[in-house]
């Protein structure tokens, strides 16, 4: 498969960079990793006149581990480099395990953090050639008024499967977003929307510099682990990500976020509140788990059927609770 | 746009090509400078047959721009060997049986060739995990792993 045609500008300078962005906006695409822009646009579901490569800014590619009570990681740093990071894998394991589980390595050598952040959600009748997709009546995400995946839907259900997105938002993550003269930092929770089409609250002029992750004052427990059909290159059928700090119990210190299931990831409440109220036990993870399947909203039936998507997610919710309660347990013992 | 001309070194010899903004690495490889070492297979990152090494990273060439890599030195399949000798792990591949069709070939010793450079003893788990974007579609994976575990026993017998 060939690419499209279209133009290419290596900025200097994050300025020049987000100047470009203002003038030219919705004709432009940002390349850092090109593990997800230039496979989608050589499957022409994306087109972009301008192609704007990042790679070279080193603003955009530094770890700071400890930047005022947050550690900041560059939106183009790779994935390789966050995995091989001393400080990521000794304060935020769940992440550096998701990092590390993304796709293979040559992706990751290649692919960065601000690109997992901002991955395309996917879909079977929109992940196709063009003339596959010619096929069908223009669908949400192609800027048409139907979905495919679920028969009269108002909204694209395309999913988002970012390993490293449920991993981030368990760990209270925040991006910070800039454009031409303005920057604003919005917790990753927030960053995503339920809508396929438009996954995220990027506008075009605007791209994310950095990601920041809340340093731990007291201790806490992590985890995260996905479900794929391989285990190398899939995407993930389902993932989750778990957060515990030491003794939690209310709300904010017991966090799960389920991935790759919807078009957005889905951060639990209902369930952790089985927990909240009944605390971490053997019963109250079983009740917790079968709680899971009752929040998740519509599914569909992409990649995986929506019934083992909702099994899946009691499977992980059993997994990661009882992941964390073990943990626990472990240093109670210590 | 129109083409710009852009300086790579490939395998120590520095070209100057002409390329057009939507030209992939693979695509200068193979069809400017004539190195067909490297393959052409799904063009979307899922099979590794195109990979080559720039700064000791195996990347897919098929999915980075030609014009990004600029002044960068990139090492292909035809940059290990000499006319006289094959690099080691081509000559565990052969002596291990590891190559059917040999079309995934270049891409697998050469994502072998940056572990074993960065990791000279690695582990088996080590080796699916660096493998694992890698495709060998005659179904010969146990034999490749052989045979890189194999080329990496002098550097074993070493640390020993």
């Amino acid at each position: 498969m060939r690419l499209p045609r279209f133009e290419y500008r290596k900025p200097s300078t994050v300025e020049e960079c987000l100047n470009l962005l203002q003038e030219q906006g919705t004709k432009v695409r940002i390349l850092a990793g090109g593990t997800d822009l230039l496979v989608n646009m050589k499957y022409r579901v994306v087109c972009p006149e301008l192609v704007l490569g990042i790679k070279g800014l080193k603003d955009l590619s530094r770890i700071v581990p400890d930047d005022k009570g947050y550690m900041s990681i560059g939106a183009s740093v790779t994935l390789s480099e966050i995995a091989a990071h001393k400080e990521v894998a000794e304060q935020f394991p769940s992440f550096q395990k998701a990092v590390q589980s993304v796709a293979s390595k040559h992706i990751r050598n290649m692919g960065t953090i601000g690109g997992n952040i901002c991955l395309d959600t996917r879909c079977w009748y929109y992940n196709k050639s063009k003339l596959w997709r010619d096929a069908r009546e223009v669908c949400h995400k192609l800027g048409g008024r139907q979905c495919h995946a679920i028969k009269g839907s108002a909204r694209c259900h395309a999913i988002n499967s970012s390993d490293t997105v449920p991993a981030l938002i368990a760990l209270g993550a925040k991006v910070k977003i800039i454009k031409k003269g303005q920057e604003r930092i919005v917790s990753l929770k927030d960053f995503f929307q339920d809508n396929g089409a438009q996954p995220t609250v990027l506008t075009p002029d605007e791209m994310i510099s950095t990601v920041l992750i809340p340093k731990e004052n007291g201790k806490s427990f992590t985890t995260f682990m996905k479900i794929t059909m391989r285990k190398g290159i899939d995407f993930a059928m389902g993932s989750i990500a778990g957060y515990l700090a030491e003794n939690g119990k209310a709300e904010g210190e017991l966090r799960l976020v389920i991935g790759s299931i919807s078009s957005a990831p889905v951060t639990l409440k209902k369930t952790l509140q089985v927990i909240g109220e009944a605390g971490l036990s053997e019963a109250s993870v079983e009740r917790a788990a079968l709680t899971a399947r009752s929040e998740l909203g519509t599914l569909t039936n992409l990649f995986t059927s929506a019934g083992y998507k909702r099994h899946l997610a009691e499977v992980l919710v059993k997994r990661a609770l009882d992941e964390l309660r073990e943990m626990t347990k472990k240093s109670r013992r210590v | 746009m129109e083409k710009k001309i852009i300086s790579l070194t490939v395998n120590e010899t520095t070209y100057e090509v002409a390329v057009k903004p939507w030209q992939t690495l693979l695509d200068v490889i193979r069809d400017e400078l004539g190195l067909t070492g490297t393959k052409r297979g799904c063009g979307i990152g899922t099979c590794g047959v195109c990979t080559v090494i720039i700064d000791g990273r195996a990347i897919l060439s098929c999915l980075t721009l030609a014009m990004e890599c600029d002044g960068r030195c990139i090492t292909t399949i035809e940059g290990i060997s000499t006319a006289e000798s094959l690099h080691p792990i081509q000559t565990s591949f052969i002596a291990n049986g590891a190559i059917q069709c040999g079309y995934c070939t270049p891409g697998i010793i050469m994502t072998s060739k940056a572990l074993l450079d960065e990791n000279p003893s690695p582990c088996d788990d080590e080796i699916k995990e660096a493998l694992a974007g890698t495709f060998c579609r005659c179904t010969g994976h146990i034999k490749i792993m052989e045979a890189v575990k194999k080329a990496s026993q002098p550097a074993r017998d070493k640390e020993s």
